[in-house]
């Protein structure tokens, strides 16, 4: 895997704004499939969280349908509409210690520019028609989408930012499409994103953002699921965590999710804790977005995973795993119309950066000496006492 | 900032009347024994439950420097325990308090630990011949001693100092098998409960072998039912336990027939006082009422117990217990739990803690106890235990005949009786901890044999201790019960007991074991999950909470409780009607 870093080389994509206007628009350059863009540029078009969708579905993983709206579609939209410039101007009227009220109120005015300024004709015809495909193919009308900020750089630089750019679940229709596109867009300008910037002395233009475009999967359960133990970092075991409809509730921390151990070598469930679940990401058609709302009754304590779709669960992780080489974490989602024995659909895919500390690994052995010394002779309470 | 208790109210430099220094004089290898001195409360200390009765003169000075000092720090040096140098023994009163003794030196730490790191795994390959040989070479000490014609003996100066050498060497034995299984148990069980296991379930891991303990259970069972077969149950049902003996013998017939029969159980089981190393105390033999009181005890139960109903369902929980908590380890995981399981079942740490009283802690100071008591009768004292009252040097005298024990001696010894008496009425006052109070200990011992985790050494030190109505404790036998609290102050309270009572005691030890047949509940101050009550409790099914620390000062004779056996808690809820402090303050069933 080639991973672009360009908070580490601000130079590579600075002068992108500039270069850019140069050449002649393509709708290459504007939109990118998941399906036909080469893996190999796929994180430089479409961003981190796009490109590795790419990369998985070349090697054979269950991804959702889609296009980004790439990198350079962002950098010619800022500076064809002016926003480059006035963009440009916040920034520089905020200085290189500015308060955190005056980054608070800096973001709310570029968000607000990114909202106002509309896209310009050539690429909006490029995005209804790119649009106007994934209807075909999902043989739908106004197919219902994730559109979903993919930033280069927001993984791979620092887990902080993790979370931090805007996803819009279940927009319907190429002009709800385009205003969620914007606002991911602006959300590049959140607080933190720009204090982060402002601290490491980076550019905006060193991490543009592409913005995914992909089809919703019609989540009957949905989940994250880490290759090593999220916590301890104990690589024999992974460790998945669910609850009904979409992802967004358990990864924004609002519902509780039930627990699920497996051990890596044999995939035996090691066990499974139900959770209370109060609340649901769920399909609102009145607002036509998915929403957190209350979850009935009859849900909240039912088991939400089968060990069949456990299994799957973890043949797509383990198989991510092997193609990274490192340990990943995973946002995956189970269809409504999945049987058993089809794969899960994975909608998201990072690297997990917490390593075992050497005293929490599972030991190799028994080691009699070692353990006295680590629970008996170290000072500190013996577990479970 | 740690919590002081001062020790300065029992480090006066007075004790037993006639006391001076020089009779605690004897090798020590870390730290003496002693009473109290200045200064110590630098030191954690900790009532020890084992000797709740106190201890005379010569109980208390040998047991201390021969057994809990010299065995402990000889083990710990010798292993070693990288940071700990054993244990030692203060004084106040009667009553023995016990401190671990740190190694502190980084360098000395760190050379101990490369010590450890060879001697352990050898002592672990090796085990069962190591415990053999040590347990062979007693039981060939112990067959000489019963050879030894003690009343033909003129000079008893030798026979006296090869029992103290005999305990002495016992308790050697003793702590250096005890101190490397405890290190390799409480490696397996902190392995575990990281690993997700309930702690709760460990101690099951390790159950259901048979032990001399259990064995004597059943064939006082077995006394019991061949009682009921002779038609004897209603002699024992109408007499108490010290008149037993002469009412079976008025009886005659069949009673003379099951007399002989209980005189060879005592032959084989016999040899085993009521208490650990203390020569102050019986054996069976000695005074039969402790064990006719035990078949009495059995004969109020409506069914035989099955023991091996029970045996049979200790092994299945284990199994059961073993299975669960493997089902939900990796493969790794289990990888380390089962060579775990298999070397602590090899050096099984919860057997050999019930097994070994049979061949030490129990018959020990025996041979000890016979030379004083023969002393006595040749001096022609006025009680049988009159020279457990003398120290060391001056028995010595005694027995080469430098010294009268008429006189001077033998008014010292009334004074001394009057003093032990004092101090025992006091037991139930003594404070649990004294010294400098920390958060957490690491000797094994400490930890496992008296349940001093950082919850219970919190909760001694509570100054609401006697008005709380709620404790916690360790959850040891599961189960729920409601009943009238009887507080015991030690096993010669035992015929307190009634069917239904909720046990309350510091600790229990091998000859309460017969009790659990018919309370519905047990509560100690100290222990662990692997400390007899536990063990027992869940033997018996009897609801248990060990390691409460206060329960003995919170909770009153005829409290209504409830024991919470399964979450470790305990309740009092209705406290009972007017003081029962005359209960408590009343010695029960001591003897002299």
């Amino acid at each position: 895997m080639s991973v672009t870093d360009p908070l580490g080389s601000p130079e590579a994509s600075g002068s992108s704004g500039t270069s850019g206007t140069a050449e002649p628009v393509h709708s290459c350059d504007a939109v990118v499939w998941i399906d036909e863009v080469d893996p190999q540029r796929a994180i430089a078009a479409g961003g981190s969280k796009m490109g590795r969708l790419a990369e998985l579905l070349q090697s054979g993983v269950e991804v959702p349908q889609g296009f980004a709206v790439t990198v350079d579609a962002y950098a010619r939209h800022c500076s064809e509409s002016g926003l480059d410039a006035r963009i440009d101007a916040v920034i520089e009227r905020l200085g290189a210690t500015p308060s955190e009220a005056e980054v608070e109120e800096a973001s709310a005015a570029i968000r607000a520019m990114f909202r106002d300024t509309p896209i310009g004709e050539h690429l909006t015809a490029r995005l209804t028609e790119a649009y106007e495909e994934l209807c075909l193919r999902a043989v739908d009308v106004n197919v219902p989408v994730a559109v979903r900020s993919s930033a280069t750089g927001e993984d791979a630089a620092d887990a902080s930012f993790a979370g931090i750019f805007d996803t819009y679940l279940g927009v319907s229709g190429i002009e709800r499409v385009l205003d969620a596109v914007r606002n991911c867009w602006g959300s590049l300008f959140t607080g933190r994103a720009l204090a982060y910037r402002l601290r490491r002395g980076i550019s905006h233009h060193a991490m543009p953002i592409a913005v995914g475009v992909i089809e919703l999967i019609h989540a009957r359960a949905s989940g994250v699921a880490f290759s090593v133990h999220p916590v301890t970092g104990k690589a024999d075991r992974i460790v998945v965590e669910t609850s009904w409809g979409w992802g967004e509730a358990i990864v924004q921390g609002l519902v509780d999710p039930d627990h699920v151990e497996i051990g890596k070598a044999d995939g035996r469930v090691l066990k499974y804790d139900v959770a209370h679940k109060r609340i649901v990401s769920a399909f609102d058609f009145a607002v036509g977005a998915v929403t957190e709302i209350d979850m009935p009754a009859k849900l909240a304590d039912r088991r939400v995973l089968d060990d069949e779709q456990i299994g799957a669960i973890c043949a797509a992780v383990r198989a991510i795993e092997d193609h990274y080489g490192h340990p990943v974490d995973v946002e995956w989602v189970i269809s409504r119309h999945r049987r058993a024995g089809d794969p899960v659909c994975i909608v998201q895919t990072r690297p997990v950066t917490v390593t075992a500390a050497p005293e929490e690994a599972t030991p190799a052995a028994y080691d009699p000496v070692a353990l006295a010394q680590k629970y008996l002779f170290s000072g500190k309470p013996i577990p479970g006492r | 900032m740690a919590n002081v208790v001062p020790v300065d109210e029992f480090a006066t430099g007075e004790w037993y009347p006639g006391y001076r220094p020089e009779h605690f004089e004897m090798p020590w290898i870390v730290d003496p024994a002693s009473p109290f001195r200045p200064g110590d409360e630098q030191g954690f200390w900790f009532l020890d439950f084992h000797w709740s009765r106190g201890l005379t003169p010569l109980a208390a000075t040998l047991w201390s420097g021969d057994g809990y000092c010299w065995g402990t720090q000889h083990a710990a040096e010798s292993l070693p325990l990288p940071p700990g140098r054993g244990v030692t023994a203060r004084f106040a009163g009667t009553h023995l308090y016990g401190c671990a003794l740190p190694e502190t030196d980084p360098r000395e730490i760190g050379a101990r630990a490369n010590r450890i790191a060879t001697n352990l795994p050898h002592f672990l390959q090796n085990y069962r011949s190591i415990w053999e040989s040590g347990r062979d070479e007693l039981e060939a000490t112990w067959q000489y001693f019963r050879g030894v014609d003690f009343a033909g003996t003129p000079d008893l100066s030798d026979l006296l100092g090869q029992g103290r050498r005999y305990h002495k060497r016992a308790m050697e034995i003793h702590f250096g098998v005890m101190y490397p299984m405890l290190a390799n148990f409480l490696g397996f069980y902190g392995a575990c409960a990281d690993m997700g296991i309930n702690p709760n379930e460990i101690g099951k891991f390790l159950q259901g072998e048979d032990t001399k303990i259990m064995e004597t259970d059943r064939e006082l069972d077995r006394l019991a039912g061949r009682a009921r077969q002779l038609g004897l149950a209603d002699v024992f049902e109408t007499h108490e336990p010290h008149e037993l003996r002469d009412a079976l013998a008025r009886h005659g017939g069949a009673a003379s027939t099951w007399l002989t029969e209980f005189d060879d159980f005592l032959q084989v089981y016999g040899w085993r006082a009521e208490a650990t190393c203390d020569v102050g105390v019986p054996s069976w033999i000695e005074d039969n009422s402790v064990a006719l009181g035990l078949v009495k005890t059995f004969l109020k139960r409506p069914e035989d117990h099955d023991f091996e109903a029970a045996a049979r369902n200790a092994l299945a929980e284990r199994d059961t217990a073993i299975e669960n908590a493997r089902s939900g380890l990796t493969r790794e995981e289990q990888a380390v739990f089962d060579a775990g399981l298999r070397s602590n079942q090899e050096a099984n740490f919860p057997w050999w803690q019930d097994d070994h009283n049979y061949y030490i802690d129990l018959k020990v100071m025996l041979p000890l106890r016979w030379g004083c008591q023969e002393l006595a009768r040749r001096q022609g004292a006025d009680h049988k235990d009159d020279m457990l009252y003398l120290f060391w040097p001056e028995l010595m005298d005694v027995a080469a005949g430098r010294r009268p024990y008429a006189g001077e001696l033998k008014s010292l010894v009334a004074d001394r009786r009057q003093y032990f008496d004092h101090w025992h009425a006091k037991r139930g006052e003594m404070p649990k901890v004294l010294g400098t109070i920390p958060e957490a200990v690491e000797d094994p011992i400490l930890i496992e044999i008296f349940g001093l985790n950082p919850q219970s050494i919190k909760a001694v030190q509570n100054p609401d201790a006697a008005r709380q109505t709620v404790m916690s404790g360790v959850a040891a036998a599961k189960g729920t019960a409601r009943g009238i609290a009887r507080v015991l102050q030690s096993s010669d309270d035992l015929h307190r007991l009634e069917p239904g009572s909720i046990l309350v005691c510091e600790s229990t030890s091998p000859n309460w074991t017969p009790a659990f047949g018919k309370i519905a509940g047990a509560v100690c101050d100290g222990g662990g999950m692997l400390s007899h009550a536990a063990i027992v409790g869940r033997e018996y099914g009897v609801p248990t909470v060990t390691a409460v620390g206060v329960a003995t000062l919170s909770i009153s004779d005829g409290d209504e409780i409830e024991v919470d056996g399964t979450n470790g808690t305990v309740t009092i809820l209705t406290k009972a009607p007017t003081t029962t402090s005359g209960v408590a303050e009343t010695p029960a069933g001591v003897a002299g």
